[in-house]
Parts: structure tokens; sequence; C-alpha cells
């Protein structure tokens, strides 16, 4: 048995991982939809409150996308990579009060198309 | 669906190659009886994977950006340790070998046997997470037509048949050569998870210089192209690299290829002889 001992151990460490986020994921409101097509990066809502924030990505384009939230200094606040063509994803992000941009990046290359967002403070802790 | 299967291939590429040097080198030794425990290894990632994967998509758990990469970056780098030990346990192989004939090996495994399932199984969760929730998250656009997942299972599958042509090789080619050329191209992919896994790490803010790039060459290169492609799922080699990564890539191998490739010394009479 010596030899599934490692994987029993990943096992828990993944699961543990995933269990001690699932409480991060209670975004409130409606999600924040992302459009991101081959040369346009559309953002359902630029001005969002602080907290946990639900981002959900569809790549409407013809090319692979990655989407990043940049915080100030271009600070990525969270990403999500290799988006295919027609694919949809969920990214859960912990936003605080300040300016964001929302960049996609069709084909993975360059600076991107930016969408400045505004995060607003003071909302009331659950 | 081309797009989609480029990201399938990708993810798929270097776990299948070095799951399949793997295979072949215990096929080479005369251990197929050990086959298994590589089986049970990928079986338990790629289930492991599917399941977690599943319930990041389906239900409300979610990891953060940064648990993501830190994962990601964490496995890579054990996984790295794991595949310079195989190199080196091969290598001790090879020199046991020398002066025997050729086919009449009968390697014994030792310590060996419980880390291959170790070995495949690493290989397989490195990027089996995030591959499972490209999977799902391309079953789940189903309702934007079948051409996402179609795309997503014919480039792992394509991954799969390469990694399969290479063992067909492998188990041809004489026995000198295949150390040597396994053994090379395992260095050469394990830098490049190292590389990987830095950024990753980089990414999740653990290390610094995620900015400070050595080079950006995704003009000439760019990822999503079928030769970015392939040059990212074979040896992680991305097109923007940061100084941290080039400089771990090249204080890996260096000293591994170095190592490895020092010259045999003569089998010393019975002690080593069977590891």
């Amino acid at each position: 048995m010596r030899r599934t001992a490692p994987v029993v151990l990943l096992a828990l460490a993944l699961a543990g991982c995933g269990g001690q986020a699932a409480s991060t994921s209670s975004a409130s409101g409606e999600p924040v939809r992302v459009s991101a097509g081959d040369t346009s990066c559309d953002v359902s809502r630029t001005s969002l409150p602080a907290g946990s924030t639900l981002f959900r990505i569809e790549n409407t384009g013809s090319q692979v996308t990655e989407v990043y939230l940049y915080g100030e200094g271009d600070k990525i606040v969270a990403e999500k990579e290799n988006i295919g063509p027609g694919i949809s994803y969920d990214l859960t992000a912990q936003i605080s009060a300040g300016s964001y941009d929302v960049v996609c990046k069709p084909g993975m290359t360059g600076d991107g198309i930016r969408t400045p967002i505004t995060v607003a403070a003071g909302r009331p802790a659950p | 669906m081309l797009a989609n299967g480029l990201i399938g291939l990708r993810e798929g590429l270097e776990a299948s190659l070095i799951v399949s040097i793997l295979v072949a080198y215990l096929v080479r030794t005369g251990r197929r009886d050990a086959l298994p425990r590589v089986w049970i290894g990928v079986g338990a990632a790629v289930a492991l994977s599917l399941t977690a994967g599943a319930a990041l998509t389906f239900t409300a758990a979610s990891l953060s950006f940064q648990q993501q990469e830190l994962l990601g970056g964490t496995l890579s780098i054990v996984a790295v340790a794991f595949v310079t030990w195989m190199v080196f346990w091969m290598r001790r192989t090879a020199r046991s070998l020398k002066g025997q004939l050729e086919g009449k090996v009968e390697l014994a495994l030792g310590a060996g046997g419980a880390a291959l399932a170790v070995v495949a199984f690493l290989s397989v969760a490195r990027e089996g997470l995030e591959t499972a929730l490209f999977l799902w998250a391309a079953a789940q656009s189903a309702g934007s037509g079948s051409a996402p997942l179609t795309g997503a299972a014919l480039g792992l599958t394509i991954s799969v048949v390469l990694a399969y042509l290479l063992y067909r090789r492998a188990v041809k080619i004489n026995l000198a050569s295949f150390f040597k050329v396994t053994g090379a191209l395992l260095i050469v992919v394990a830098a490049g998870v190292l590389s990987y896994g830095i950024h990753d790490l980089q990414e999740a803010g653990v290390l610094p210089g995620l900015s400070s790039l050595a080079f950006d060459v995704s003009g000439t290169i760019p990822p999503s192209s079928w030769y970015g492609t392939l040059l990212r799922g074979t040896v992680n080699f991305t097109p923007a690299t940061t100084w941290l990564q080039s400089l771990a890539w090249v204080a890996y191998v260096l000293p591994v290829v170095a190592l490895y490739f020092r010259p045999l010394a003569p089998a010393p009479a019975r002690q080593t002889a069977s590891v």
C-alpha cells in the first residue's frame, strides 16, 4: 500500500485547498459578464462594490484568449489563461476599493484590450 | 475547434511524453510487470483531476487565482524533483547494464518501484486540474455547439498518439542511444516544468520579478500558433520569459546535464549493480 500513500496525501491536499476556498465564492448579486472577442472586451458593469466578485468570461472570438484583472500598477489580481473559442469560465476575485482594468488578450499576446472599472468601498461585511 | 484542439494538445503532450518514456524504460529493462504501477499513478491523477475539476465547475467551491497558481507551481516543482530522480535512477541502470547483453536485462526496481507511481501521478496531476477545468468548461459550453469539447478531446487524443509513436521509436533504438536520448529529453522537459512552476509562483505573488522579462518573442512565436503550442507543450517554452525563469532553467540544466552525461564509471563489481 505504500505506493498509494503519496497519492492519497496529494488528494487530501487538493481537497483541502478546495474546501478552504469554498467560502469565498459567495459573490454578491449578478456576475459581471466579460465578453472577450477578437477585437473587443466588453464588461457588463464597470462600477462594482468591493468584495468577492464573480466574473463570467466568455470567449466570443475565434482565437484563444486570456483575461486579466489588473490592479494599480498592473499588478495581477486575477487571471484566466487559455480560454478557447466558445468556452466560458467563472473567475472569482476578491476586490477592494480602487481602480482596476479588465484586460482581454486575444491570441494571448500583446498589451490587450483594456476596460477600466471602479470599485467602491463600503459593502457591508456578510 | 482548431484553437481548442491546440489547447488540448498542449495540455496533454508533456505528461504523455514523460509517461511514454517511463513505460518504454520499463519495457526495455524487462520490467513489464511494473507497468500497472505507472497506470495506477496515471489513473489516480486523471480521476482526482476530473473530480476536483467537476467540483470547482459545478458546485459553489472555487479556487482563487492565487490558490490555483500556488497549487500549479508547487506541484510542478515537486514533479521536477521526481523526474530528476527518475533520470538519475535510469542512469544508474544504464551503468549496471554496461557490458550486459541487451534484452537480457532484469532490473531490480528496489525503492524505485514505489516512486514509479508517484512520477506518473505527478506528471499527469501537475496540469491535470487545469486540463480538467478546461474539459468541463468545454462540456458546459455545449450550448454553443459541441465544437469546443470535440476540439479539446481531439487535441488530447493527438498528444497521446504522439507519445505512443515516441514509445514505439524508443523501444526500437539501441539501448545506449535510448538512455542518452530519453535522459536528455527528460532533463529539458523537467527544466521547462521548473520554469513553468516558477512562473506560476511569480503570478501567485510568492516569487518576485513577474514583469522583468528576459526576452519576449511572442511576435515571432505566437503562443496560439501550432509551433508555439508544440514548444509550450513539450519543453514549456514561453515566448515571454522572466529573468527568474531563465535563471532557474539554466541553473537546473547545466549541472544536471553535466552530471547525467559525465563518463560512466565502470560498474563497481557487485555492490551497486542491483539498485
